[in-house]
């Protein structure tokens, strides 16, 4: 593991001097706060990120982008807001403005949730497109798991579902998921490790 | 291969169960990022099997999606458009601000603190929408290409809008003008 970079902020209080983990997105975030233009290189980083919670959490294209738009437009207006809060717990690659970024994008999507009032019970088309094509075969079944797996992923309730989305679909440590849901990291391992024999039960169940 | 407990039992032992969950999770994805199919886990530090079935066919079924060309261009656009209009109080001599969070997008934006919030030192008249083209006084067309749009833009927002006291005196004076 890469060692972790540190920076030194502050007056030494009492003779030591305040050591800082950098958060991995440090200087793009100080670049975008210079000049807001180059915040495009933050959102490139990751508007993928953002749009598959959206859609995985939405389960509509259309409301998934428009969720992701604002997401962005939100984050950059208020980016003069964001304060790198990065700890040593949070290890070498932490992003605290990643977190900070899915605050937001939690926010936009509950709220567009809570809004539209419609069932959530839809196909994952889209996402079973990226079975090879070449493959027909291959492709089915793998539209069918992916189905069945965005079921099983769907009826979760709210936290429990969230959680599983940022952990295997962003890829999210524990940490992170737990920054943007506001819990514990041991409340965030438990409601995973939950999640995931639901799953099971669901997936269990599922003719195959 | 050893299964671990399901953890049904004590609050300890389900702590204990997520926690070995979290570890093959962590091993699991690291491998996925890699492109190979599943880690290096010790028989002992494995979960239950139904668990880590569970498990290995999320990362397996769940892709990550990106959002077609055209709509992240046209985002991109936007986010320019967006960071011009903040630039332009710098531009005209003033600092840097942020725009106005949105009114109707429902965030209750996550506070980190620390530096002091400079969208409470603006007001606008009312939400800008930041996903179309901006309109401030109906002067952004020149703003964007001329200083005096620019110098204008800047006093715009540096001047509070007037109450809702003030603006109907005046929509009531203009319906007298004219």
């Amino acid at each position: 593991m890469a060692r972790p970079a540190l920076w030194r902020v502050g007056r030494p209080e009492a003779g030591e001097p305040r050591l800082v983990h950098l958060d991995r997105d440090r200087r793009l975030v100080e670049a975008a706060q210079a000049d807001p233009a180059r915040f495009e290189a933050l959102y490139r980083k990751y508007l993928a990120q953002v749009y598959s919670f959206a859609y995985y959490e939405l389960r509509d294209h259309h409301e998934a982008e428009d969720a992701t738009e604002r997401t962005f437009l939100s984050a950059l207006a208020n980016l003069g807001r964001f304060e790198e809060r990065a700890r040593p717990a949070d290890g070498a690659g932490a992003s605290t403005f990643r977190v900070w970024l899915f605050q937001i994008a939690r926010n936009v999507v509950a709220q567009r949730r809570r809004s539209r009032r419609r069932h959530p019970e839809a196909s994952l088309e889209a996402a079973a497109n990226v079975a090879d094509p070449r493959d027909v075969e291959r492709a089915v079944v793998r539209r069918d798991d992916l189905g069945a797996a965005g079921r099983a992923l769907a009826r979760l309730p709210g936290d429990r579902r969230r959680a599983l989305i940022l952990r295997f679909v962003d890829e999210m440590t524990t940490q992170e998921i737990a920054g943007i849901l506001g819990r514990s990291e041991g409340a965030v391992r438990v409601l995973i490790h939950r999640a995931l024999r639901s799953v099971a039960r669901e997936l269990d169940d599922t003719p195959r | 291969m050893t299964d671990a407990p399901t953890g049904s039992g004590s609050r300890d032992s389900q702590d204990v169960d997520a926690l070995i969950t979290d570890r093959y999770l962590d091993s699991l994805l690291a491998a996925h990022g890699r492109g190979a199919d599943t880690g290096p886990v010790s028989a002992d530090a494995l979960p239950a099997f139904a668990v880590r079935l569970a498990a290995d066919r999320l990362a397996r079924d769940l892709p990550r999606l990106h959002p077609s060309f055209r709509f992240e261009e046209a985002l991109a656009g936007k986010l320019n458009q967006a960071a011009a209009l903040m630039r332009l109080p710098t531009a005209a001599g003033g600092q840097p601000v942020g725009l106005p969070p949105f009114a109707d997008a429902g965030t209750s934006l996550p506070v980190t603190g620390g530096r002091g919030d400079v969208l409470d030192r603006f007001r606008f008249d009312g939400p800008i929408e930041v996903g179309r083209p901006l309109l401030i006084g109906g002067a952004i067309t020149s703003a964007a290409i001329s200083l005096a749009g620019a110098a204008y833009v800047a006093w715009r927002i540096r001047h509070p809008g007037a109450s809702p006291m003030v603006r109907a005196a005046r929509a009531v004076a203009r319906t007298r003008l004219t």
